[in-house]
């Protein structure tokens, strides 16, 4: 480092941060996060004989709740779905699957075992997301623990240590401690210990302290919290060597291991055992027989006594009547199907940018991450694959799946590349934290979900400034989760104001069949 | 869930590989062209996919091609070009043909207008040196290689006079056409004179 901090600059900084975790707390854990306060299968009542047709276009999580809730109470369901498969982007890949990318089609060649899967899209289940989970229990879905964060990952920047991987142990450990003793010094110093009184200041005090495993003078001096470098049980741990503040100063990267814990991963993380299609395999259990697949919808027509959709199967063009419709085909799709929607409705299916995220899976031939005691978690790199991500289950078995790249943000650097160019900078990428990683892994697949065939998309983005809504956008966003005339409901996680959750998209089918049963109350 | 569909022989031979399992795999064709260009190739703003129906076959050939043969959407710009280019790398001459098969089967509907803010009287001045080609009427000139504009997605048409302006489109040197565009367009000068042409042109009907 050039020059040294001094403590009104430290100080500063520790306003900028506050006004960081403000910003978050504000824009996602309270303002966005949705009210999941009653997890809930909706209370419906029995269909009017005479108006019991519902067509569901798109077999996605959002349309089959509707498909299951709506069939419970009498409902007669037919499900649209232009894929050969249902889930959307709840995809779970294994041996044989196609991944209809278009312009990359891709076989999975892993090898046909139950822990040998890639789940493309959804990964994790937060435990506060109580309605998915009412109906993982509801149909009898296992779940298992998703390892999010784990101490022994690592992180890579070329700018810093030389290059060479850092565990996040090291590096959380020595920030720790680096932070603690910069705050003990400044509450030494009597300035920032004002506003406290004795008490309080002496609680701070100890808190820092064990926040950052300082020694009785208040300093840092490497903890054993990091581990040994060597012994430790039958002879004496020796303690760690400390990786200078100035060293970690260089990246950024770390912000990754400190976020973890936050926000939508803070709770406990949950996944399907086998994969997260499991629990579209549980609607479909109940609801499979509902669904047309390769049946692309063509043309919605809201009238004034029903609702006339037309789809495309086997090169046929059919008609569908209904009462009622709930449509969970992405935004950006709808805009290009024929239909009478109102103009502020269609403005507001035009607004929403589609999400552009990637990721990428390798078979690992042998779990060689388990040699360097990973089980599960998250390694992250500097470079564009940005992710690697250890199994959370199938641990000791010879073989297992690993994510080689995901970019949830900006998939588009990889999107535009070739199957090739994407596999090579994944190797080149993977390489820098595992040495031998190009030897380790085979049979890759790639996912760009912005050329997926039927989603073009990952998540809705409703957002143009990603700190708030507009008050334009908010009105978009209200119009199109009222129902056209009653009878069409735009649904999916895209009618949402927190997309990309597979709660989002159950929630917002619980609104609009709760909306469609008050309308008919009434 | 394996539903039989369509798939054409040619398709299958190009899936590669002989392997025993390959019978009960996912089969597919190339017909991708509704998911983005939306019902009936009507074109989708939503994805930024221009309207197919209606477009001339030897037109649908040419760009098809250029896509293919890495002439168009390659420049780092061309947001759109670079999306479409992949979809017709994997393309045989055979299944392009399927494509313009199944393309000219769709109703042809014309484009609703959507652009904003052009001055169609201004464009109309500006529109004849466009005329020489693409027709006083905007009908398009198989001849001179000039399709139809009239009809097409204005947003679309906006989208290429300004690649072609700023040379996203256009400058590869085996696009011939590509860069008689470039020639033409440098006389609408700038977004202003492309909105001006683009109203115009969305006052003729087809
Ligand atoms: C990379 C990635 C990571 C994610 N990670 C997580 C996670 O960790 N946890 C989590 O909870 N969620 C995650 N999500 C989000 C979650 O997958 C979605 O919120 C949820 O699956 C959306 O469901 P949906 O009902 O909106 O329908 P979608 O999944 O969007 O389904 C839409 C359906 O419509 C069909 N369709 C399209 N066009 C037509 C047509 N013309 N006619 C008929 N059908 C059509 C499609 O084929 C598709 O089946 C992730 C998503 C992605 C992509």
């Amino acid at each position: 480092m050039s020059k040294q901090v001094t403590r009104r600059e430290f100080l500063n900084l520790l306003g900028a941060a506050g006004g960081t975790a403000a910003a978050l707390k504000a824009g996602s854990a309270l303002g966005l996060l949705p009210h999941t306060a009653q997890a809930a299968t909706v209370d419906l009542h029995a269909a009017n004989p005479a108006n019991r047709k519902v067509a569901i276009l798109g077999a996605g999580l959002s349309g089959l709740t509707v498909a299951y809730e709506l069939s419970k109470v009498g409902y007669e369901c037919t499900i649209l779905e232009s894929s050969h498969r249902p889930g959307g982007r709840i995809f779970t890949v294994r041996h044989g699957d196609l991944i209809d990318e278009i312009g990359n089609r891709q076989y999975c060649e892993f090898d046909d075992e139950p822990h040998m899967y890639f789940n493309a899209g959804a990964a994790r289940i937060p435990s506060t997301h109580r309605n998915l989970l009412a109906y993982c229990k509801e149909l009898k879905i296992d779940l298992e623990v998703f390892i999010n964060e784990n101490k022994t990952t690592f992180m890579q920047d070329s700018a810093v240590n030389g290059g060479k991987p850092i565990r996040n142990i090291d590096y959380t450990t020595h920030t720790r401690g680096f932070l603690a003793e910069l705050l003990a010094k400044s509450l030494s110093a009597g300035e920032m210990d004002e506003p406290f009184t004795d008490a309080e200041a002496e609680t701070l005090m100890s808190l820092i302290r064990s926040f950052g495993d300082l020694n009785e003078d208040n300093l840092y001096k490497g903890s054993l919290r990091a581990g040994y470098a060597s012994g430790g049980f039958l002879e004496h741990g020796v303690q760690k060597d400390i990786i200078a503040m100035s060293e970690l100063l260089k990246t950024q990267m770390g912000n990754q291991f400190l976020n973890a814990n936050e926000g939508d991963t803070g709770p406990m993380l949950f996944q399907a055992v086998g994969g997260m299609d499991k629990i579209i395999e549980g609607f479909t259990n109940h609801v499979g027989h509902q669904i047309h697949y390769r049946s692309m919808v063509n043309a919605v027509e809201v009238k004034d006594d029903g609702i006339d959709i037309a789809y495309y199967q086997d090169g046929t063009r059919h008609l569908l009547q209904a009462d009622f419709c709930f449509n969970c085909i992405p935004s950006h799709i709808m805009t290009g199907i024929t239909n009478n929607f109102p103009t502020q409705y269609v403005d507001a299916l035009k607004y929403i940018r589609r999400g552009t995220a990637y990721k990428a899976a390798f078979q690992a031939k042998e779990r060689f991450w388990e040699k360097e005691d990973i089980y599960g978690g998250i390694s992250w790199m500097s470079s564009p694959s940005k992710q690697i991500w250890y199994p959370s289950a199938g641990m000791h078995k010879q073989k297992g799946i690993i994510l080689g790249a995901y970019d949830y943000i900006d998939g588009e650097l990889h999107t535009a590349r070739t199957q090739e160019q994407r596999i090579e900078a994944h190797l080149t990428d993977g390489e820098k934290i595992h040495p031998n990683y190009r030897n380790q892994v085979e049979k890759p697949i790639t996912i760009a979900w912005h050329r997926m065939n039927h989603m073009l998309g990952c998540s809705a983005r409703w957002q143009r400034d990603r700190n708030a809504w507009t008050h334009e956008e908010e009105e978009l966003y209200h119009a199109l989760q009222q129902p056209v005339n009653g009878r069409h409901y735009m649904i999916g996680d895209q009618v949402s104001m927190h997309s990309a959750w597979q709660e989002s998209a159950v929630m917002s089918a619980q609104w609009a069949m709760a909306d469609l049963n008050q309308q008919l109350l009434a | 869930m394996l539903k039989t569909f369509m798939a054409f022989s040619l398709c299958m031979a190009c899936i590669g590989g002989t392997s025993a399992a390959e019978s009960e795999r996912e089969p597919f064709d190339d017909r991708y062209c509704t998911t983005c260009h939306g019902t009936d190739g009507r074109g989708n703003e939503g994805v930024q996919a221009p309207r197919l129906a209606g477009m001339e076959p030897w037109y649908l050939r040419r760009q098809l091609e250029n896509f293919r043969g890495d002439i168009r959407g390659v420049h780092a710009e061309d947001r759109e070009g670079i999306a479409m280019r992949p979809m017709a790398t994997k393309l045989t001459d055979e299944s392009i043909d399927d494509i313009l098969g199944w393309i000219s089967s769709w109703d042809y509907i014309p484009a609703e207008a959507t652009v904003k803010g052009g001055d169609p009287l201004r464009g109309r001045d500006l529109y004849s040196g466009c005329a020489v080609c693409h027709g006083a009427d905007a009908t398009g000139n198989e001849s001179l290689g000039a399709p139809a504009l009239a009809g097409q997605n204005d947003w679309y048409l906006v989208t290429q006079l300004k690649n072609f302006l700023a040379g996203y489109r256009g400058a590869h040197p085996n696009d011939t056409y590509g860069a008689q565009m470039r020639t033409m367009v440098s006389t609408l000068r700038n977004e202003a004179g492309i909105l001006n042409v683009v109203s115009y042109i969305n006052s003729l009907s087809r």
